[in-house]
């Protein structure tokens, strides 16, 4: 004798738990992450070009940070225009930023934007030492 | 005369169109987010125009307003810093360390921390700008 089976009806694949699973992993990462457009200001550089030194004194423009976080150059608030100045009187001069331990990142980075808008190309910050 | 209409069955809802939204959103997240250590206080990076599109990679330091330090994402005291990074430093010399600093924090937190991360052989030291602020 012959038994037929009857054929079973495929199970339906449930999308439900793929679903959920998505619902989870967008979630995570809405959450984690973090939309701030980032940009960088090297603080050290690779190689240390030593130039500077080996051609002898070059003009220096010494730009202070006061501790409030104003920049200033020779007694004048520093501005891009006045920097520019200052290096077209004086063509290659090394720019030093002196800065107070006292002001803020802020200002800090706000004169090295002033001088890479000014066009300083040897631009140079004092480093507070280390406390031993 | 009546006219018994049979119940229609009702549409299966379709469920993978739902899916298919699902699944762009997660893409767009995924492309737009920027994972990172994420450090235990709050940090507004500092707001310049003239940064350098930030590379990937390395170990971040952050420093807060107040010049708490965190190192990837966990508190350190700066010996101990010092100590975490000089052993990264071993295995990897061309360590790039990233430091997040708040804008308001003060020089004395950050300019001596770099002074002593080149002391222990960092050859590459990246303060982290923002071009648009929050």
């Amino acid at each position: 004798m012959k038994l037929v089976r009857r054929k079973r009806n495929m199970a339906l694949i449930t999308l439900t738990p793929l679903v959920d699973v998505m619902m989870i992993l967008l979630v995570f990462f809405m959450v984690t992450s973090t939309y701030l457009d980032l940009d960088m200001m090297p603080m050290v550089q690779q190689q240390e070009d030593s130039s500077g030194s080996a051609s002898g004194p070059a003009p220096t423009l010494l730009i202070r940070i006061t501790a409030d976080g104003s920049a200033r150059l020779r007694g004048q608030s520093l501005t891009a225009e006045s920097l520019a100045r200052a290096l077209q009187a004086q063509p290659g001069a090394r720019v030093l930023i002196l800065p107070s331990g006292g002001a803020n990142v802020q200002g800090l980075v706000s004169a090295i934007q002033a001088a890479t808008e000014a066009g300083a190309e040897n631009l140079r910050v004092v480093r507070l030492e280390a406390p031993q | 005369m009546k006219l018994k209409r049979r119940p229609r069955p009702a549409p299966q809802e379709t469920i993978v169109s739902l899916i298919d939204v699902i699944f762009f959103l997660l893409v767009f997240f995924m492309l737009v987010g920027r994972m990172d250590a994420t450090a235990p206080f709050e940090i507004l990076p500092p707001v310049s125009t003239a940064g350098e599109s930030l590379p990937k990679g390395g170990t971040t330091v952050a420093i807060a307003a107040d010049g708490q330090i965190a190192l990837d994402g966990a508190p350190v005291s700066q010996a101990a810093l010092l100590t975490s990074i000089a052993e990264t430093l071993v295995n990897n010399a061309a360590l790039r360390v990233r430091i997040n600093a708040d804008g308001e924090a003060r020089l004395t937190n950050l300019l001596p921390l770099v002074t002593a991360l080149e002391q222990a052989g960092v050859r590459d030291v990246v303060l982290v700008v923002t071009p648009n602020p929050p």
